[in-house]
């Protein structure tokens, strides 16, 4: 960071940021491998390269893979400190960062190969690199991710102890330097994405869980039911059922002295839900119309497996 | 050999006519209080007794089968036709055989079936049709245009997918499912190696399907129809979120299984059923891969097979309780996205264009409609528009 000209302090900070950058990202890939392990309490849930092994190898070389990346980071973290608060002192273990650095561009060469032939052999898996967010299939773009740090790695070998930069434009530079790098592996990452949807993320209705009790309720305060309380015949809806957003609550009626049914369908919405009602007259010839009004729910011989809804709320 | 055990539960496939009825109403129920926009009800087909009186009148006019029943009337069914009702598809009993002609008898009675010379035969491998005897099982399709010649035919093919509950040396005890019997697996020592291949352990917890040659109670393994899953089922990784709304139309891998009753072989089995008022048949392990919108039985599916192009509109008569734990791609024709769709009879997946000793196809599905007038389950809509969308309905005709 005292390089006279523009290039060249460019090139120092580019070099100097290095070292702690790619350590985040070892710990970063360690951690998430973890914790994927600890959520899914088995290792052999591991996805990635691993998989190109044999069996009995992938535990062993998933742990090894977790416990070599860990080490690296610590490693390239701590010899990155120089011996004095100067700025420009030596490293403290210069041939230690040295050997950690070169050992780091290998790792990431390796990875480079490795991806290469999962992509080519495994083209469902994930790279795995860090742990449930990287359940993609391999593309291009985990691959360049792995090569760039193989550059990396490559250009921090002699780059000198860290120190925080001058408080000036300098600063700005070695910010900006910093910013555009990781922005550059966000570009390559396909986990970003993943982890980006999962800050702050709730299910869409189609996929979302609600109680029946609760569209229920929900019901029963509707200006829908209201209207149609009088003409329902029966506590217990005859039949429920869902698709996507909607449930559907039929009841059996009385309209104008015929049988009919009336059906609901209740948006699965938390707050106000939507009401859409209609009535369906019964076909005289219908069982239910025959039998003087419709057949309620606890009647039918079968009612859990043809999914109707006594099985879902206390019976009156 | 293991012996089989297990309890056997109802699902919808064993519930009786009035179950039925029930189920067929469902879409009618629906068609009134959300109409669909363009249709033979019409734009004024609102909630409302004058809509309801028109669903009703439509019905009556068209006599349209209700959903998951076919009228053999109206699909031109003869003896022998599957009893799916799919055309172009027959399943039955070989109960004479020679050179040239195969006799099978079918839900309908017997058919005579020629085999040309480039028909196909599959009995644990691809056969003369020599190899082809009498009590064979078989699924037949028919060739396109010609329908008492045979395209290709299998013979005694089986298919368990599920969970190993138990490990013999030579056989395992595969749960398939809630509601479905345990399924004893052979694997004979030729296709071991085969098998191990994919699936390297074959140990209880971890995952298996297996197609093969189905004998008296139990599964002859021979072929591999995915790569296992390198974790236990209940180890299976979290879903992946769903960015806004679920997608219109989602793809994946269709699969088939053996039906186990009439409506069963009519329908596709959909692995996300809604759990509040699922039936018994729940998935065998929580995991879902790819998280699928929640629809219940009765509801309409459309399948699509993406390598052929056709597609049907089918019922869902009952969950796929396999399906949501295998998160595999299908690579029939390039490599589909991640997890398994719809659950197809095996009819079904045939008449769609699916080899069932490749296990899936590339497919996608969405949710479907059939307005009265439309031809039933089992009739081909090739390059039709998308019927209906995974998305939330039209508006409805009132608010809370």
């Amino acid at each position: 960071m005292t390089s006279p000209g523009l290039p060249a302090t460019l090139w120092a900070d580019l070099q100097d940021i290095q070292p702690p950058l790619i350590a985040g990202i070892l710990i970063g890939g360690c951690l998430a491998k973890l914790g994927r392990v600890l959520r899914s309490g088995s290792v052999d849930a591991g996805l990635g390269p691993t998989q190109l092994f044999p069996l009995r190898l992938r535990r062993p070389l998933a742990m090894l893979m977790c416990a070599f990346e860990m080490s690296l980071g610590l490693a390239l973290l701590v010899t990155v400190f120089p011996v004095g608060t100067r700025s420009g002192a030596a490293l403290f273990a210069p041939r230690a960062a040295t050997g950690t650095r070169v050992a780091a561009a290998a790792f990431f060469l390796v990875c480079v190969a490795a991806l290469a032939e999962l992509r080519g052999r495994r083209p469902d898996l994930g790279c795995g690199c860090f742990g449930d967010f990287s359940t993609q299939p391999t593309g291009w773009r985990s691959i360049a991710r792995a090569a760039l740090l193989t550059g990396a790695a490559l250009i921090s070998i002699e780059s000198p102890a860290l120190f925080l930069p001058p408080r000036n434009h300098g600063a700005l530079l070695f910010l900006g330097i910093v910013c555009a790098e990781l922005a550059l592996i966000a570009v390559l990452s396909p986990e970003v994405s993943e982890a980006l949807l999962r800050l702050g993320y709730t299910d869409p209705c189609e996929l979302r869980q609600l109680p029946a009790e609760r569209t229920l309720a929900a019901l029963r305060r509707s200006r829908q039911w209201r209207k149609h309380a009088q003409a329902i015949t029966t506590e217990l809806p005859i039949d429920m059922w869902r698709e996507l957003c909607w449930r559907y609550v039929v009841y059996p009626c009385r309209l104008d002295g015929k049988n009919a049914e009336v059906v609901f369908a209740v948006q699965l919405r938390r707050r106000r839900p939507m009401v859409a009602t209609a009535v369906l007259p019964l076909a005289p010839d219908s069982p239910a119309a025959a039998s003087g009004h419709p057949v309620p729910a606890q009647d039918w011989g079968h009612q859990e497996a043809m999914q109707l809804s006594t099985g879902v709320y206390p019976q009156a | 050999m293991v012996v089989q055990h297990g309890d056997l539960a109802c699902c919808v496939r064993c519930a009786g006519p009035a179950s039925a009825e029930r189920l067929a109403r469902r879409q009618l129920l629906k068609a009134a209080v959300h109409p669909p926009a363009p249709g033979p009800l019409g734009p004024g087909a609102t909630a409302g007794m004058a809509a309801a009186g028109a669903v009703e009148t439509a019905v009556a006019r068209t006599g349209a089968a209700p959903s998951g029943t076919v009228s053999p009337e109206r699909d031109g069914g003869g003896p022998g036709r599957s009893p799916a009702g799919f055309p172009g598809v027959l399943t039955g009993t070989v109960v004479d055989t020679s050179p040239q002609v195969i006799t099978i008898y079918g839900p309908d009675g017997e058919r005579r079936i020629a085999l040309p010379p480039g028909a196909v035969v599959w009995k644990g491998g691809t056969a003369d049709p020599t190899a082809l005897e009498s009590g064979d099982s078989v699924v037949v399709r028919m060739h396109p245009g010609q329908r008492s010649v045979a395209d290709r035919i299998w013979a005694n093919v089986g298919r368990v997918t599920g969970l190993i509950v138990e490990r013999d040396r030579e056989s395992m005890l595969v749960d398939v499912g809630r509601t479905t019997r345990r399924q004893a697996v052979l694997i004979p020592p030729h296709a071991m190696g085969r098998l191990q291949v994919r699936f390297p352990r074959l140990e209880p917890g971890y995952l298996v399907d297996f197609i093969g040659l189905r004998g008296r109670g139990f599964l002859e393994a021979l072929v591999p129809a995915t790569s296992q899953p390198a974790y236990r089922a209940s180890e299976a990784p979290a879903p992946a979120a769903v960015r806004g709304h679920a997608a219109v139309r989602i793809a994946g891998s269709a699969v088939w299984h053996e039906a186990t009753g009439p409506v069963d072989a009519d329908g596709v089995r959909y692995p996300a059923l809604d759990p509040e008022t699922a039936c018994l048949e729940q998935p065998l392990a929580a995991a879902g891969c790819p998280r699928l919108p929640y629809l219940s039985v009765g509801s309409l599916l459309e399948v699509r097979n993406e390598c052929t192009g056709s597609a049907r509109v089918l019922p869902v008569s009952g969950c796929a309780a396999t399906a949501q734990i295998f998160c595999d791609r299908c690579v029939t024709c390039g490599t589909s996205p991640r997890g398994r769709v719809a659950d197809l009879p095996m009819a079904g997946f045939v008449a769609m264009g699916g080899d069932l000793e490749r296990g899936c196809f590339n497919a996608t599905v969405s949710l479907g409609s059939r307005s009265p007038a439309s031809p039933p389950p089992g009739s081909i809509s090739p390059g039709s528009p998308s019927p209906g969308s995974l998305s939330p309905g039209p508006a409805p005709t009132g608010r809370a």
